[in-house]
């Protein structure tokens, strides 16, 4: 009886300290934690603590990206190695089940800081919480940071005091261009459906679902029996913009986001109203009624929508690379799915034939919105400093992105990078990412060529890498439309964008404080409901004035003018 | 309580208090504990008086008097808000209400021991999961290819897949058959307890009367366990504002954010997401506000008609 009893109680205090313990790993904000006192998180095992080269101690960084990620094993391989190196590890956590910006908010509310932060949405809210360090005063000790932008460039991360506080580490070229991959939206389609109609040309929205009309028609269902879904949308949350913005690029502008910038009267225009956007509605309306679009594509969440696009079934889908592509096609590479089409290709569609397109920026897009940030609440902001500038050092950029030499990737005689098919499928696996991996993708990093001018900074990059990882069916694909690459594939013009581009950096960042940024909010609101509903509603035309006069209940106006205001602005600077 | 007042006063001696000291102590403990946790942060309700930023803080942000209010009150979304809580809490609290009590009262009808034990574990144990869990369920089992769809399917009751979450109708009832539940078992274990306390013999005269079981549950039991309902209901009706935060939060969409959204979610979009802490707390304090208001008034009402109150 005794002995039950004790036991009772030896479990009971287990429980509690691991109730406590949950506590304390759900603590969104994070807490600097030096390796050097012994009592990191709650008493569990610190197995990672140790010392680096030059015998110092290193030091544990945290870190929050406000967009949601895979989290990297404690004791990582990689990790380790440039935590030998450099003397920092940085314990990264995402942003899981909430928005940006709440998790933001949450943090601010809370006042503890992790000690770099990409706050995404919610950047601007830690500018005006007063959390993050100025750069100014350390920038100039940092050569190899400093690099990274030209000191015009910089400038624009300056906010309203004049100081900088943030940096995007995103669309950063350093010497030449070696973009094969359109890291953009589009209109993507399964390489297979274009090969089953031999490889026709595809230039507009209705030839884009008159294709995959006739080929759900003829193709009902894969292989393995499971139906197929033609085509689907997703719109949780911010992601949102796969139904939202596809107006502005179908009337041949560029990615500003949240508005057209008309170049000719250097006027704002809203593309939510225009008609393209009712014209693209009408169609997905058409086709959604047609039952050629996805019927549970309003509720899906974007887990739901990536476990969709991962079986193969979905032959097409409006979105961006980087939404979709990593995860994807990694998966349909362990499937084999790649070898049976199943890879998206994009198409740069316009709303009417002979329009030119501009879904592909060829330059860096220069996004001030956000990007690393350093916090008070950081003990060490000179090694922190260092850190970001160590992260930029070849040697540690090659161990980030192509891995460890032998191991990830081998060196031929010329001197050039490349990987073989086994350690293709090895770094294509999600285990091996997060125990040997280690990437810190939302750190300073580059684009375009290394300093050693043979190789790419990435390895997606390296031309020889990205012909040699090309399932055969989108070489097929390349090949049939005169192209090499996904960029020519889009056929985008090479317009250069204006010094105000992007528009959605601005917009991003507004606050309920002016009554432009209300209206944003609550036209985000709108928008989020309606634009389903139009595309689902039985009758259209009643439907869409129903919207509009919705839409326009919420001032639109109050928000353009800012835009305006900002654009003005933003010409004149460059002037 | 209300028998205190006709006792004669008695007078508070140095004596007394020593005499009482340990009980005294621990009083102040949860006087100190309350005082802190319960009547301490209400401080930061300055906030929506202010228009408050961290940076600023409590100390020196800008008092704008009444302008948070005036905002929320103009907003079309705010009054669509309250609208939905108020419909939601209302919801929940006749259906797991109702049903709690009914569920007790069959559950205590049942002789098999063995059986009404193994019914009632099962029952209570959907409280212990967490929301996220029980929406995941019902996610799942709602969605296009989930189990109810299959079943209406089968059975020939629909012609194709419902997507339930897509439409405005069909989201209050889903949330009400999720609290439903979760927490119909765990509810009734008080009125088991309550049922318990009854006095046998009162059930052995009633044999004797000739009354069947039926008759049992309507004069006997019921009255019985009408001090528990009454006190329940009180405290649950000051509670209807608290019409939920996970369930609206995870199982809304776009689609039916009209129908979903909570004052709760509201005042994360708003107090939260968009950092004006000050509409927050504008549309917390509202919510408080409304809550000792339903209180009160239940509590009269209940005193009035001579049954058990709070105070």
């Amino acid at each position: 009886m005794k002995r039950k009893k004790l036991t009772a109680l030896l479990l009971t205090v287990a429980m509690t300290a691991s109730v406590l313990v949950g506590c304390g790993g759900g603590d969104a904000g994070g807490s600097t934690e030096t390796a050097g006192s012994p009592e990191t998180e709650g008493g569990g095992s610190n197995e990672t603590a140790g010392t680096s080269e030059d015998g110092k101690e290193i030091i544990d960084f945290t870190m929050f990206i406000a967009m949601p990620g895979p989290e990297i094993n404690d004791g990582n391989e990689i990790q380790e190695i440039i935590a030998q190196k450099t003397g920092v590890r940085v314990k990264e956590t995402w942003l899981t089940g909430q928005t940006a910006a709440e998790a933001v908010g949450t943090i601010i509310a809370g006042g503890e800081y992790p000690d770099f932060i990409d706050g995404g949405d919610g950047q601007m809210a830690l500018y005006d919480a007063d959390a993050l360090v100025a750069w100014d005063d350390y920038l100039d000790k940092y050569p190899k940071l400093k690099e990274m932008y030209s000191d015009e460039e910089w400038d624009r991360f300056r906010q309203a005091d004049g100081k900088i506080y943030w940096a995007n580490i995103f669309q950063n070229t350093y010497g030449e261009s070696k973009a094969t991959t359109h890291n953009d939206e589009a209109f993507w389609i399964q390489a297979k459906v274009l090969a089953w109609d031999n490889y026709p040309e595809i230039k507009t929205l209705d030839q884009y679902f008159d294709l995959l009309e006739r080929y759900k028609e003829a193709n009902p269902a894969m292989e393995d029996g499971t139906e197929i879904i033609p085509y689907t949308i997703l719109c949780e949350d911010w992601r949102y913009f796969c139904i939202e913005n596809a107006g502005q690029f179908l009337d041949g502008y560029p990615n500003d986001g949240s508005v057209i910038v008309n170049t000719d009267t250097m006027k704002i225009e809203d593309y939510n109203t225009s008609d393209t956007t009712q014209r693209y509605l009408r169609k997905l309306n058409e086709e959604y009624n047609k039952g050629i679009i996805d019927h549970e594509f309003a509720t899906q969440t974007y887990d739901e929508y990536i476990a969709k696009l991962s079986t193969g079934r979905v032959l097409g889908m409006c979105d961006q690379w980087w939404d979709f592509a990593y995860t994807v096609n990694d998966v349909f590479k362990q499937q084999g799915l790649d070898l049976k089409g199943c890879n998206y290709v994009p198409l740069g569609l316009t709303i009417d034939a002979g329009m030119d397109n501009m879904w592909h920026t060829y330059g860096d897009t220069q996004n001030t919105a956000n990007g690393v940030a350093i916090t008070t609440s950081c003990k060490d902001v000179d090694a922190a400093f260092q850190f970001l500038e160590d992260c930029l050092d070849q040697e540690i950029h090659d161990l980030r992105y192509w891995g460890i030499e032998g191991v990830d990737y081998l060196v031929d005689e010329d001197g050039l990078y490349y990987r073989t098919e086994e350690m293709r499928m090895q770094c294509a696996n999600t285990e091996y990412k997060a125990s040997h991996l280690c990437g810190y993708s939302y750190l300073p990093q580059y684009l375009g060529t290394s300093r050693d001018g043979k190789n790419a900074m990435q390895p997606p990059e390296q031309t020889s890498e990205f012909f040699a990882s090309l399932a055969q069916p989108l070489v097929d694909c390349f090949n049939a439309y005169g192209v090499t690459t996904y960029v020519e594939m889009v056929g985008s013009v090479d317009k250069e964008t204006g010094p105000w581009f992007p528009m959605y950096s601005f917009s991003n960042n507004m606050t309920t404080e002016t009554p432009g940024g209300v209206a944003w909010t609550k036209m985000g609101e709108v928008k989020h409901e309606w634009l389903p509903k139009v595309v689902m509603s039985d009758a259209f035309d009643s439907a869409w004035s129903d919207y509009m006069t919705a839409y326009s209940g919420c001032s639109p106006e109050d928000f353009l003018a800012e835009m305006q205001t900002e654009l003005d602005r933003r010409a004149g600077q460059a002037q | 309580m209300s028998r205190g007042k006709k006792q004669a006063k008695q007078k508070i001696t140095w004596k007394e208090i020593k005499r009482q000291k340990v009980l005294l102590i621990w009083a102040a403990l949860f006087v100190i504990y309350g005082f802190i946790f319960y009547y301490l942060p209400l401080g930061g309700w300055i906030m929506a008086f202010q228009n408050y930023k961290p940076k600023t803080g409590l100390l020196h942000s800008k008092f704008i008097g009444l302008d948070k209010f005036k905002f929320l009150f103009g907003d079309a979304t705010f009054i669509r808000v309250i609208r939905n809580t108020l419909a939601m809490g209302t919801i929940n609290l006749v259906t797991s209400f109702i049903m709690a009590i009914v569920f007790a009262i069959l559950l205590n009808e049942v002789k098999n021991v063995l059986g009404k034990k193994m019914v009632q574990t099962i029952s209570y144990l959907p409280h212990f999961l967490s929301w996220i869990i029980v929406t995941g369920i019902l996610h799942d089992a709602l969605s296009s290819t989930g189990i109810v769809n299959e079943i209406l399917l089968k059975l020939g009751i629909i012609e194709s897949q419902i997507n339930f979450f897509a439409h405005e109708s069909y989201f209050w009832p889903i949330v009400a058959f999720s609290n439903l539940w979760k927490e119909t078992g765990w509810n009734a274990i008080i009125y088991l307890a309550a049922i318990t306390a009854i006095d046998p013999s009162l059930y052995e005269a009633a044999s004797i009367d000739g009354a069947g079981r039926w008759a049992k549950i309507r004069y006997i039991t019921l009255p019985g366990i009408k001090p528990t309902i009454m006190i329940l209901l009180l405290m649950n009706v000051g509670n209807v504002l608290n019409a939920g935060f996970e369930v609206q939060y995870i199982l809304g969409n776009g689609l039916v954010q009209k129908v979903s959204q909570t004052i709760d979610i509201y005042v994360l979009n708003w107090g939260i997401s968009q950092n004006d802490y000050s509409l927050g707390t504008a549309a917390g304090i509202f919510k408080s506000a409304v809550s000792i208001v339903l209180i009160l008034i239940a509590n009269r009402i209940a005193k009035r008609s001579g049954e058990e109150s709070l105070f």
